[in-house]
């Protein structure tokens, strides 16, 4: 740990300027074949986006998620990445709300059931108050509500601590934490299902609001890698990040493959050994065509690629190994959002043809949400200046900071 | 019976004591010796000069040899010796297999971890010298001794002893080797 | 890296407030030797009177009423139970899912809790795995006599026979045999090698030659040699991170057996989670249960403080919060899937009358009283989470009761339907059960090592290296 301390000092920040027009870059282009996708077809466009959409948000739903866990467990080592992880949750205020407009608009396109009469159908009728075109957007209206107001007050009492440093904010912080853990459970279950699972109205999955979850707080855990890992290396938080916290997220990268892998094989073996149509479809369609394909690169690629990758102990600290397999994980979500999301429209196949309107389409959010998320990061301080555990973080050890406490009480009295 | 020297014990009184002196026992030059604790200790193993500890691999090893076997014993037993047909499912195939061998799997490598650790610490053995010295059994309670192998070629009782003596060690004493 | 920071005085206008200082494991910080002293009084000490008025009922019921009911239901057959058609599944499958929940806590605390560095386990880690090993034991008692006849287990092992079969491999419960001999098997193995060094403590303080020769042969002629650690930790890291993934494996493999077939209010793809979270949430209960009366009579209220208490307290509300989640999930997907049959059965859950009071019992503990522990003063309050703790047990064993029985008793065809009622046999199996279990724990806790005794120091300040009292040269490095 000495060592590689030693080793960043030594070395001199990056030059990134060159890529400081990316996310303008990534815009235009990704703007353009997005553009030209929808004028094509609107109904291709409509699940290129939502499948853009759901990778960003389920990125920012990993952040939030760490972002609670913090303030839940009273961790230490996780003040340092807590700011930008608050910054990337709160995209999920505006930047993705305005994303969702177009899948608000192309509703109709994407999701069947919006077309069908629920005195002709009944599995809509079933879920009829909610399976409305008015209940569809009342739904995802609360969504962004109760996310708006998580994320809000989390950033704003953060932000106020950096001032003042009193234990008051944590103490809020822990209680909106709290409360707002219970309505991420629900809100995430309940966007996934309306936005997602709906795709395909007939089918039902106990399982996959955790689904959903597990492979958020993965694909989220990548980009906090990636992320420590530059602001790190270019010495913005090398005080508060030390080699064992690049550990300790690769733990979790590692523990949250293995939980993911375990939520999909739970549903798919349940679904395969019950053996019932009514569910056994949904993953029928899914051996059709190029589909059978990306099912077997999704086992292999999501599960054993990054699981065997990160199992040596030594690796997880190691960037030239487990920065690869977080961008690997990025290409592994959106194929696996694929793998949800498009056979509803295309269940003989993917038409390749068409590969390049979803990329398009993330290349497009890709730099709409950097740029929102880099002017954040620069209007705030890179890391919480007055967080109670912050010394914790900067590795002082933890026993000399209880000590650190006392004398300072005694200095007041 | 002969008696030989085992090697030299120093006693310390705290886990900073001790890892200091064996920072400078190994700047000394010192190859064949060891420190004895009553918990491991943070840190030491790099002054100790430890690696990644192999008991990782016997664990694998062990794990994947019994997720392979019961992967191969079903395949022998429902599909190829006796071929057995349950509610149209495949004589075999890999979901059915998976749940079985992967949880053998875990109590192969829990078996490989804990056959590992005491193969490399060559334990089980009832007995050692150490164990002999009234003073070490205050090891398992609340002292940490350093002991210098007399196999080790800078050892000589004399210079040794001094060397421990200057480093803090306490209750230097000589460990007899009975045979 | 606290070079970088100026001065003490950077480092003080850092420091937390004091009311966010971190609790010490220890409370008192006692020294090294005090603290061996005290760790090992137990097992060293006179047996005071509680324990003999807790042991002397359970060696009754362990030794008495539990073969009583355990011959006769294998000399006579199933029969003596309440199950027959359609409920086949009785309290037999209830009590053995409940004591694999058991089991559970006591794995997730030694095992997830040393991966994820928490000092504080140290004090609870070996009683919370003896009550795996224990529970294990009590649990895979039942499928092996529920098959009927229980002399003809060793069916389910792969065994050459000259019959020529083999086991099925394709069952779930087939599975089950695997899964359950595998946990009681790496839990002992991990709970044992917990033990080595206390063994190695317990010898080195021996005054009988009984005593020593007996942990000389545990200890295994451990030194503490910083090579046997190092391997020793090494062991440590794997075998908890396999125990991890035992935690979900095991009691996904007891979903399995429900979520595989078809039947309404069984097949749900989240019953793998669903019983390995309600597991480990009754298993929580289990240790408040145990814990708490614990540390108060064998004196360790320095050791287990109430700070540990409360984080216990709130792994359990986690757990109780995910269980409600799963709950919601149910009745939510049977809402959802517009599916005629899970919509009746989860009504009648509720509003069905036979079952009804189990099922608002389930809700009204598993529920409404776990939010409780939302609160600081209902966590920092022992009686009350003792009581939270046996209400937990009691409610998730009504969970248990509802899925086996309330799914079965009345399925798809109206014509199948019937009634179950427990007998004094599979309750007396139970009580038998319980004071096998309390019988072993109290043994255990007697005469062996039920605290970590070299954990527990190396968390102390006084085993810190780099602390003042551990010996650091100067504070505040690392």
């Amino acid at each position: 740990m000495n060592m590689s301390s030693n080793e960043t000092t030594s070395l001199r920040p990056l030059d990134l300027s060159g890529w400081r027009k990316l996310p303008v870059a990534l815009m235009v282009v990704g703007g353009l074949l997005a553009a030209v996708g929808a004028v094509l077809s609107p109904k291709e466009f409509g699940f290129s986006w939502l499948l853009a959409f759901m990778f960003y948000y389920s990125i920012a739903l990993g952040a939030l998620f760490m972002v609670l866990m913090h303030h839940l467990t009273d961790a230490g080592w996780s003040v340092g990445i807590r700011r930008f992880c608050e910054h990337l949750a709160s995209l999920l205020r505006l930047p993705l709300l305005i994303l969702f407009v177009p899948v608000a608009l192309f509703s109709r396109q994407i999701y069947s059931w919006m077309t069908l009469d629920p005195a002709a159908n009944n599995l809509v009728a079933a879920k009829l108050p909610v399976f409305t075109v008015p209940g569809f957007y009342v739904a995802s209206a609360i969504f962004f509500g109760v996310w708006w107001l998580l994320t809000s007050r989390l950033c704003s009492l953060s932000l106020e601590q950096d001032q003042n440093g009193s234990a008051e904010c944590t103490y809020k912080m822990r209680f909106h934490a709290g409360w707002g853990i219970v309505a991420f459970a629900l809100t995430l279950t309940a966007s996934a299902v309306l936005w997602m699972k709906a795709l395909q109205y007939q089918w039902f999955s106990a399982m996959f609001g955790v689904y959903f979850f597990s492979d958020s707080v993965w694909v989220g855990l990548a980009t906090i890698y990636v992320l420590a890992a530059i602001l790190f290396r270019q010495g913005i938080l090398a005080a508060v990040l030390k080699q064992n916290y690049f550990y300790f997220i690769g733990v979790l990268l590692l523990a949250f493959t293995v939980f993911s892998a375990y939520t999909e094989f739970a549903q798919y073996f349940v679904v395969w050994n019950a053996n019932v149509p009514e569910e056994t479809f949904w993953y029928l369609i899914r051996e059709n065509g190029n589909w059978w394909w990306l099912s077997m690169i999704l086992i292999v690629g999501h599960c054993f690629i990054p699981f065997f990758a990160l199992l040596p102990v030594s690796v997880k600290t190691n960037f030239k190994i487990v920065i690869p397999v977080c961008l690997w994980a990025w290409v592994m979500h959106a194929a696996d959002l694929g793998f949800n999301i498009f056979p509803a429209l295309h269940n003989e196949g993917y038409p390749l043809q068409w590969i390049w309107l979803p990329l398009g389409c993330l290349l497009f959010m890709g730099g709409f949400l950097s740029r929102s998320f880099l002017n954040k990061f620069q209007a705030h301080p890179p890391f919480p200046q007055r967080d109670p555990r912050l010394l914790e973080a900067m590795g002082v050890n933890a026993n000399v900071v209880n000590d650190l406490a006392e004398a300072s009480v005694g200095g007041a009295r | 019976m002969s008696e030989k020297i085992y090697g030299l014990m120093a006693e310390f009184d705290s886990p900073g004591a001790v890892l200091h002196a064996a920072e400078k026992v190994r700047a000394a030059g010192y190859r064949r010796w060891d420190v004895f604790t009553p918990f491991p200790i943070h840190g030491i193993d790099a002054v100790t000069g430890q690696g990644n500890s192999l008991v990782g691999w016997v664990s694998l090893a062990m794990g994947t040899g019994a997720f392979a076997s019961v992967v191969g014993l079903i395949w022998f037993t429902n599909a190829f010796d006796y071929p057995l047909l349950v509610g149209g499912k495949p004589m075999f195939s890999i979901p059915m297999t998976f749940v079985p061998a992967y949880i053998m799997m875990i109590m192969g490598g829990a078996i490989g971890a804990l056959v590992g650790m005491l193969g490399l610490n060559q334990l089980p053995r009832l007995h050692h010298p150490l164990l002999n010295k009234s003073r070490f059994a205050l090891v398992s309670r609340d002292k940490f001794v350093i002991v210098i192998g007399a196999e080790d070629q800078k050892f000589s009782v004399t210079e040794t002893r001094k060397l421990l003596e200057t480093i803090g060690g306490v209750h230097v004493d000589i460990v007899e080797d009975q045979d | 890296m606290a070079d970088s920071l100026q001065s003490l005085e950077e480092l003080k206008r850092l420091a937390p407030p004091a009311e966010l200082r971190r609790a010490p494991v220890v409370e008192g910080n006692p020294n090294l030797g005090a603290l061996t002293d005290k760790l090992s009084q137990f097992a060293e000490g006179k047996t005071p009177r509680w324990w003999w008025i807790l042991f002397l009922p359970a060696a009754f019921a362990a030794t008495v009423i539990f073969p009583t009911c355990l011959f006769y239901q294998v000399f006579t057959g199933v029969g003596v139970w309440g199950n027959n058609h359609p409920v086949m599944w009785g309290l037999d499958i209830v009590n053995f899912i409940w004591w694999v929940g058991v089991a559970h806590a006591g794995t997730l605390i030694s095992a997830l809790l040393f991966l994820t560095r928490q000092h504080w386990r140290t004090t609870i880690g070996r009683m919370a795995e003896a009550m795996t090993v224990f529970s294990v034991m009590m649990a895979g008692l039942y499928p092996a006599i529920h098959v009927g006849r229980a002399w003809l287990d060793w069916f389910m092992f792969p065994v050459p026979n000259s019959n020529g079969l083999w086991p099925q491999f394709k069952s779930p419960l087939m599975w089950d045999v695997f899964a359950v001999n595998t946990y009681m098997m790496v839990s002992m193995l991990f709970w044992f090698m917990g033990m080595i060094p206390d063994f190695a403590a317990l010898r080195d303080r021996s005054t009988t030659r009984i005593r020593k020769t007996i942990f000389s042969f545990l200890a295994m002629g451990w030194t503490g040699s910083a090579r046997h650690w190092h391997n020793y930790e090494k062991a440590y890291v794997v075998l908890s991170g396999l125990c991890t993934l035992l935690v979900f494996t095991v009691s996904s493999i007891v979903g399995l057996d429900f979520c595989t077939s078809q039947l309404a209010g069984w097949h749900a793809t989240i019953f793998p989670l669903y019983f390995v979270i309600g597991a480990v949430f009754c298993g929580f209960g289990m240790v408040l249960v145990i814990l708490i009366p614990l540390r108060k009579w064998c004196g360790l209220e320095n050791i287990i403080t109430k700070s540990h208490i409360d984080k216990v307290a709130k792994l359990t509300l986690v757990s109780g919060l995910i269980i409600d989640y799963i709950y919601l999930m149910e009745f939510f997907i049977a809402w959802y899937s517009g599916d005629p049959y899970e919509r009746w059965v989860f009504g009648h859950r509720l509003f069905g009358q036979t079952y009804m009071v189990l099922g608002w019992m389930l809700i009204g503990i598993n529920v409404v009283m776990t939010q409780l522990l939302w609160f600081k003063k209902i966590r920092s309050n022992l009686a009350w989470l003792f009581v939270i703790g046996l209400l937990i047990n009691v409610g998730m064993w009504c969970e248990r009761f509802v899925i086996v029985v309330g799914s079965l008793y009345q399925d798809f065809l109206p014509a199948n339907w019937g009634k179950y009622m427990p007998t004094i046999w599979d309750i007396g199996l139970y009580i038998g059960t319980l004071g096998a279990f309390f019988m072993l724990y109290l043994l255990f806790v007697k005469f062996l090592p039920f605290i970590a005794i070299s954990e527990v120091k190396g968390a102390t300040p006084h085993g810190d290296p780099h602390h003042p009292l551990g010996g650091a040269k100067k504070g505040g490095h690392q």
